[in-house]
């Protein structure tokens, strides 16, 4: 029993000449995701959903997928996250250079809703051809009714918040 | 024991006591109603039965977004038809890369999202898939599964045989628009109908091969093929396959009957003919046992429809709608639409009949019923107008059109647009102009109507006799935002009604940048316009009134310019007004020069009252040596006329 002791003590005083032995800096709590480096010009356009770090979600701005398969009981959470990223991936390619904001995909029981800034750099004609086009095929792809709900701006610089 | 008596008796006191405080005497029987039963659905129609149309806002098929919102006819049409035209290329993506849309995400699976299953020589068929095709209204492809059928021979029952036979006879072994493009189909030009008077039937189609291929064909077959002929217009074949069957001794089913009556018009000359024809054919349906339905009274009242404007025709209609509510059928939108035109036709005498019609069909929500239940609001409308030239009831058919769905039974945006433009004329000659204004126009335009040009320029007309210039500047910017301004006939309206009512007001300036507006949309055509409007001395001439009454002089100098450059170009010349106001005004602002351009146009376009200018410049201006020669030259001795 008192070897046993003793063979314990001897560990732990090897184990703080070990610990002695190491370089450690201060703990670094550096967070960077969704966050924006000041450029040296400070003329990097953000808009308010950017200029606002993601702990000011649910504070100051909202989430871009809304949907309740992150909750207790939800379903199909990965293949909700897969289909936002397929959607937004889609939208923006099909709306070539037109959103200027985040696409925002609300989904509610069947429904999903694609939100979004779009700009006024093509005429109204093609802007409903494409609302037909993106409604339809992604709804023949995610097999439920989508709809999308779009505002338009004249100039991109209106979505603009501030520059860093 | 006494301890719980009394206990007992104490709790009974407190609750009769406290039955006297909360509950009335009678006694009150509950009664559970019966449970009624309801769809899925039942619900949401509930909820949607308490929004009715927000006149404030376009309709719930464009983007609610400035920039998406249609403002013009144009619009209306061509942002709807974009978006549907979008959703056709999603089909098209979806038709070309089948194979990439086999995943099956939902669940229940529902068949919308899926690709068409499309089939070829080598495909395997069974008849279940015949069924599928018919029951989607695919045509040509119920066609195709069919002659595989035949080729691999495979038994068709003669059930699906029957189905297709029906569907081909009523598409004309046409492919149908699929029924999803809603706006395609509302949007359609109604030119179609026009089309209708003539045959369409394609002789030797399949639904006829088809037809030859069935041995010892039944009285189903029979109908379903007299139907399609007749309602394609082939009415000749139609009748030769009737009186076949009849030799035959099958009976054909009612409907069948329903179509001869209705074609009876091509098939007999004179009117007491096809009043024969029918009512022979009414008293073989007697004959065969069959019963008559609103089919048949909707075939006999359009027979009689197209009868003329004589007494007789009249009196048969009434005793037919008499008859048929002896037997309990009651005419629907359809019959009374072919009861409107037997009895108001343009030439025939007036008739107020459309009053007690709507007393039937008022305060109720009809569904369809038949295709033509469409043409009574239209028709009815014009009526109204046209017929009776009456307020109240115009109200009435509008009231009626809006209650409950019965907005539903409008047809299509051809029959709409007709219906608002009886309505909307007929509304502006009868009210006085500002309730017109303000409960009408301001309710309707632009959300709901949008004002042709012709309605426009009756409203212009209304707003001319009311001398109600007021609106003129709220009826021009509406007029720019509908594109009505490349009609020559409008802008000149607009332009006489502002010079021939002169006031002094701030509508002035409203009134010279109208003006000005038009100036410049004239001057602006883009050059490769067919139909292009030309200046005239005249619209330059109200232009300049306008333009100077407000003394902008750079804008009447422009003018002006353009008048004098134009000399040999523009038609004609303004009136002497325009162009003595023009001198006043260099008058005023102390531009001799541009004063004695101005004369030497009048004197050049030959008007006498030149002199009379250059006097009232003479006169009201010193003029230096320059200017003193430059109009003596035009007019000739200054110094005699001011003797005058």
């Amino acid at each position: 029993m008192t070897s046993l002791l003793k063979n314990v003590i001897s560990n732990t005083q090897i184990n703080t000449q070990l610990v002695r032995l190491l370089h450690t800096t201060s703990v670094c709590c550096k967070v960077q995701a969704g966050r924006y480096r000041i450029t040296p010009k400070k003329d990097f356009p953000l808009t308010y959903e950017m200029a606002n770090p993601p702990h000011e979600i649910a504070h100051r701005k909202t989430w871009n997928s809304w949907n309740t398969s992150n909750l207790q009981g939800g379903l199909r959470s990965s293949e909700t996250a897969v289909e936002d990223v397929f959607i937004r991936k889609f939208v923006s390619g099909t709306w070539h250079n037109l959103f200027v904001s985040e696409i925002i995909i609300k989904r509610q029981h069947n429904i999903i809703r694609v939100a979004g800034i779009v700009h006024r750099a093509i005429n109204a004609r093609k802007v409903y051809f494409l609302i037909g086009y993106t409604e339809e095929l992604l709804s023949f792809w995610l097999q439920c009714p989508v709809k999308l709900e779009l505002q338009t701006v004249a100039d991109k610089k209106d979505v603009i918040f501030k520059y860093i | 024991m006494s301890l719980f008596l009394r206990f007992r008796l104490r709790n009974i006191q407190k609750n009769t006591l406290g039955k006297t405080f909360y509950s009335s005497k009678a006694e009150e029987k509950i009664e559970i109603p019966n449970r009624i039963p309801r769809g899925p659905t039942d619900i949401l129609r509930a909820l949607e039965s308490t929004v009715s149309r927000d006149p404030t806002a376009a309709h719930y098929k464009y983007h609610d977004d400035p920039f998406l919102i249609p403002m013009s006819n144009v619009g209306k049409r061509t942002f709807a038809m974009a978006q549907e035209s979008g959703r056709k290329a999603a089909h098209w993506i979806r038709k070309e890369h089948a194979d990439l849309f086999n995943h099956r995400e939902c669940e229940p699976p529902i068949e919308t999202f899926f690709p068409k299953i499309t089939f070829n020589k080598n495909s395997k068929v069974t008849e279940e898939d015949l069924k599928n095709v018919i029951d989607d209204v695919q045509i040509s492809e119920a066609v195709n599964v069919y002659k595989i059928c035949k080729e691999n021979n495979i038994e068709v029952s003669q059930v699906s045989q029957q189905k297709l036979l029906e569907l081909l006879c009523y598409y004309n072994s046409e492919d149908t628009l699929d029924k999803e493009f809603i706006e395609e189909r509302w949007f359609r030009q109604s030119s179609r109908l026009k089309e209708k008077q003539r045959k369409i039937w394609r002789d030797g189609n399949f639904a006829e091969e088809l037809f030859i291929s069935i041995e010892n064909p039944t009285a189903e077959v029979y109908s379903a093929i007299i139907q399609g002929m007749a309602k394609h217009l082939q009415v000749e074949r139609a009748w030769q396959l009737f009186e076949e069957a009849q030799q035959k001794g099958i009976i054909v089913n009612t409907d069948t009957y329903n179509s001869l009556i209705a074609v009876s018009n091509y098939l007999k000359e004179g009117y007491d003919q096809r009043w024969s024809f029918a009512f022979d054919l009414l008293s073989d349906l007697n004959r065969a046992n069959l019963k008559p339905n609103l089919g048949t009274l909707n075939s006999v009242l359009k027979t009689l429809s197209t009868m003329g404007t004589g007494r007789v025709t009249k009196t048969y209609t009434l005793q037919v709608l008499r008859e048929f509510k002896d037997i309990g059928i009651e005419p629907c939108l359809a019959s009374w639409y072919y009861v409107l035109i037997t009895f108001c036709k343009d030439r025939g005498p007036t008739s107020t009949i459309l009053t007690d019609i709507l007393n039937f069909v008022e305060n109720k929500e009809h569904k369809i019923q038949d295709i033509t239940d469409t043409n009574f609001f239209v028709t009815a409308m014009d009526i109204c107008r046209n017929h009776l030239h009456d307020v109240d009831l115009a109200r009435r058919v509008d009231k009626m059109l809006n209650f409950g769905s019965n907005y539903d039974l409008m047809g299509d945006s051809y029959k709409e647009s007709i219906y608002y433009r009886n309505y909307f004329v007929l509304l502006s000659e009868s009210l006085p102009l500002e309730e017109f204004m303000r409960d009408i126009y301001e309710k309707y335009v632009p959300h709901i109507y949008v004002p042709e040009p012709g309605v426009m320029g009756e409203i212009l007309k209304i707003v001319d006799i009311n001398g109600a210039i007021e609106f003129i500047p709220k009826l021009w910017s509406d007029m720019t935002v509908f594109d009505h301004t490349n009609r020559e006939n409008l802008l000149e309206t607009v332009l006489d009604i502002m010079v021939n009512n002169e006031i002094e007001s701030e509508l002035k300036e409203n009134f010279s940048n109208i003006a000005w507006d038009i100036f410049n949309r004239i001057e602006n055509q883009n050059e490769n316009r067919t139909n292009k409007i030309m200046f005239t001395g005249d619209l330059l001439g109200k232009i300049l009134t306008l333009v100077t009454r407000n003394k902008d002089f750079i804008k009447s100098c422009t003018v002006m310019d353009k008048l004098d450059k134009g000399h040999s170009t523009i038609v004609g010349v303004p009136k002497i007004e325009a162009l003595s106001l023009f001198v006043d005004q260099c008058i005023e602002e102390k531009q001799p020069s541009r004063a004695i351009s101005c004369i030497q146009y009048c004197s050049d376009s030959g008007f006498p009252e030149a002199t009379i200018l250059a006097a009232r410049l003479n006169e009201k201006l010193t003029l230096d040596e320059n200017h003193l020669n430059n109009l003596s030259k035009i007019v000739g001795d200054l110094s005699t006329m001011k003797a005058q």
